[in-house]
């Protein structure tokens, strides 16, 4: 038997094993200390603007009413995923969180969100335009609200440059080899002619709208059976960024990932692939370039315009399946996206019109605004990229790092061309074996 | 041939040696289990409790938001049959070899030049080797950055020589080395601290006698520093090889483990594993940590062991 000191000891060690425990716990959900509901909402970070749109409207959402406060927590988007599965796993998940067209159909087969049908009034998902609803669909019910679609491939040059190296800035190059030339005409000193991703984690998405121009479809099966990235297409699409890279077209040593537009905006490169959303980050950052600037459709393997060269990118808002307050969440989604048009009419201006509207209530009251109207990038990214741009592909992202792997092999030169597509096939194959993808297909 | 009765405890180091420990009291029992409970209690809450639990989940497909699902060791089988989880042990133990051997080899210099001055540069020195250990590494590593990109520091070097540019970040084979030297430099302060006190342990008789002897400086060090010195080095080279092996920070920063996975330290592919955000890839990583756990386990029981047979050694 314990003696009267060990029975203390014990009851110390307890009450020491308590108080951690107590204190791992916290406390978790919405709270009413104050009266009002608290919806926690995770914005991943973004260009500067955006973190001050976030912030004014959720203070006007908090505002406009005494029932439900919205903390916004900004969460820079390198540490996002590993907070956010931390946050999961101890059970302090955010209410409504940002979440990319790409996560919506395998969050949604892994239980994380909560369908918004019944807690936001239909015309709020009439007044979505019927391209983009089929993102946040699965099983006629809607997962999120879309905010916003942006073209992940625009092609920028300068004007400028391209004169000086004689060439002409009303005809930009319309196939990989007019773009290669271009590119070697542009090469001069410190300025390389072009920019593109080169890195693995950048390649293995920033590729995707050129590789469904180079074969039509991505590197596995439609019903995600079995891999297909030896087919000789994805090899023409790896040749082509080997030779920007291996021939000394593009920085050998990028300084920023693709998303950032700097290495452009600086001068450093004359022509760029970037995402649409670059023209609002010269807008804000680089105003200088932004005269000596166009942009027009990434160029085609075979010249062909009209075959998709971007996936069409974009946010939303995703209500999870777990919050304590699915209602006051969605009536903050409902005002911030699928309410008053001027409220994200009014973000579009913020982003210099490099982002493009979902709703069409929004798209009308932009029409009646003449420096939307008369925006020369938006003009050509509405017109002619975004018609054949296609969604995000739904697959686990190991797939498209995979490929994207492959590519950066392919261009750092570490193995062959064929070598690294079937090392991609393999790691693609046993990714549809060891996750139990094949028909598992959400498209 | 058996063990005899008496044999037996004297090859237990410390029991026949020492004298026969009087049975203690269980007032001091208790006491020292007192003395030593915090220390218990936040170890199990801390390292041993979540280490169970870890080996416990690591037989299940985890959900945060579905029941887990029951699959035995199939992961482990998933760990080991990936070749990226291969690889990244061979770059971790490559980094260790780039970084260990190089990082003991400079500090030994240094100890030894710090050990030949007065006693107001000595100070002077030490405080200045040992700013690197205090300098963050993400410091280090955005430096680092800047020292080798397109117009940094390196290749202007290497552009007075007529040579470069070079892309030390982005090519394949010159990523890893490139990453070593930052690693070096932060380890550099605390292993020559360690290495400067071990050369002040050994008395200044066995110099003057080898000089008398006329013994130059490399046989010095050969037959009296390096062998008296050994265990301090065999602590610095176990204990640089976990840490070169555990090296998360400066990749993640510099390189992201790119160029083509040449900088995927086994922690970096663990981590971004982690972040890939689908079910499959948080058990996977759980189970891949689990198995580093064990390699480094071994890694350092197998030269833990080495330094015991060595325990003697010390003039």
């Amino acid at each position: 038997m314990f003696s009267k000191r060990s029975r203390r000891a014990i009851g110390v060690a307890a009450a020491v094993v308590t108080a951690f425990g107590l204190a791992a716990c916290g406390n978790g959900g919405s709270q009413a200390a104050d009266g009002r509901v608290h919806v926690t909402f995770w914005q991943q970070k973004f260009e500067d603007y955006q973190q001050a749109w976030f912030k004014e409207n959720v203070e006007a959402f908090n505002a406009s009413q005494d029932e439900i406060t919205v903390d916004l927590q900004v969460v820079p988007a390198d540490t996002w995923e590993q907070k956010l599965q931390a946050a999961q796993a101890a059970g302090k998940q955010p209410d409504v969180a940002t979440t990319n067209y790409g996560s919506i159909k395998p969050g949604v087969a892994e239980g994380k969100f909560a369908p918004l049908d019944e807690l936001l009034p239909a015309e709020a998902f009439d007044d979505v335009k019927e391209n983009v609803a089929p993102f946040v669909t699965v099983d006629d019910q809607h997962y999120a609200y879309p905010m916003l679609v942006e073209p992940s491939t625009v092609l920028y040059y300068r004007t400028d440059l391209a004169k000086e190296a004689g060439l002409d800035p009303d005809s930009p190059p319309e196939t990989w080899d007019e773009l290669l030339e271009w590119s070697k005409a542009l090469t001069k000193g410190d300025v390389k002619g072009m920019t593109v991703a080169s890195t693995a984690a950048d390649l293995s998405w920033s590729s995707w709208g050129l590789q469904l121009n180079a074969c039509g479809y991505l590197p596995i099966a439609d019903d995600w059976s079995a891999g297909r990235a030896t087919e000789p297409c994805f090899a023409d699409l790896a040749n082509f960024y080997k030779e920007l890279y291996q021939e000394g077209l593009i920085p050998q040593q990028p300084k920023v990932a693709y998303a950032d537009g700097q290495p452009y905006g600086e001068g450093e490169v004359a022509m760029m692939q970037g995402g649409s959303w670059v023209v609002g980050q010269l807008k804000n950052d680089f105003p200088d370039v932004v005269d000596k600037t166009m942009v027009a459709p990434f160029p085609s393997i075979d010249g062909d315009l009209t075959k998709t060269t971007a996936t069409l990118g974009g946010w939303t808002l995703t209500l999870d399946s777990k919050s304590e307050a699915p209602e006051e969440a969605a009536r903050f989604i409902e005002y911030l996206l699928a309410g008053d048009p001027e409220i994200m009419a009014g973000f579009f201006k913020e982003t210099g019109y490099s982002k493009y509207t979902v709703r069409d209530s929004v798209d009308e009251v932009l029409a009646d605004d003449p420096e939307a109207s008369a925006d020369p990038f938006m003009a050509v990214i509405s017109d002619e990229i975004v018609p054949y741009g296609q969604a995000e592909p739904a697959y686990p992202y190991d797939i498209a790092m995979a490929l994207g792997t492959a590519l950066e092999s392919a261009m750092k030169g570490t193995t062959d061309v064929d070598g690294a597509l079937q090392t991609a096939d393999d790691a693609i194959n046993d990714v549809i074996d060891k996750q139990k993808l094949a028909g598992a297909a959400t498209d | 041939m058996s063990i005899t009765a008496d044999q037996q405890p004297r090859t237990m180091l410390g029991a026949a040696e020492a004298p026969a420990v009087k049975r203690s009291r269980p007032r001091d029992d208790l006491t020292a289990y007192l003395m030593i409970a915090p220390m218990v209690i936040l170890l199990g809450i801390f390292v041993m409790w979540p280490l169970v639990y870890a080996f416990y989940l690591s037989g299940f497909e985890i959900s945060f938001y579905q029941a887990p699902e029951f699959v035995g060791l199939q992961f482990y089988r998933y760990v080991l049959e990936d070749e990226r989880f291969w690889a990244s042990l061979g770059v971790g133990l490559y980094y260790a070899v780039l970084v260990v051997p190089a990082g003991m080899f400079v500090s030994l210099l240094i100890a030894s030049f710090i050990k030949t001055l007065s006693v107001r540069m000595a100070s002077f020195l030490k405080t200045t080797i040992y700013v690197p250990a205090v300098v963050s590494t993400v410091v280090a590593s955005v430096l680092f950055v800047f020292i080798y990109q397109d117009q940094g520091l390196a290749n202007w070097l290497l552009g007075l020589l007529n040579a470069g540019p070079v892309a030390w970040l982005n090519s394949p084979a010159l990523a890893l080395p490139a990453i070593a030297v930052p690693g070096i430099w932060l380890g550099l302060g605390l292993t020559t601290l360690i290495m400067l006190a071990g050369l002040l342990d050994i008395p200044d008789s066995y110099y003057e006698s080898a000089r008398l002897d006329g013994a130059s400086f490399v046989q010095r060090t050969w037959y009296i520093t390096l062998p008296l010195l050994k265990n301090v080095l065999l602590y610095l080279f176990v204990t640089g090889t976990v840490a070169a092996l555990q090296m998360l920070d400066l990749p993640l920063i510099m390189t992201n483990g790119g160029p083509v996975n040449a900088t995927t330290t086994p922690n970096l592919f663990i981590f971004n594993t982690f972040r890939d955000g689908s079910e499959y890839s948080v058990s996977f990583s759980l189970t891949a940590a689990l198995l580093l756990f064990l390699v480094l386990g071994g890694i350092s029981a197998l030269v833990f062991r080495l330094i015991s047979s060595e325990k003697a050694i010390d003039g």
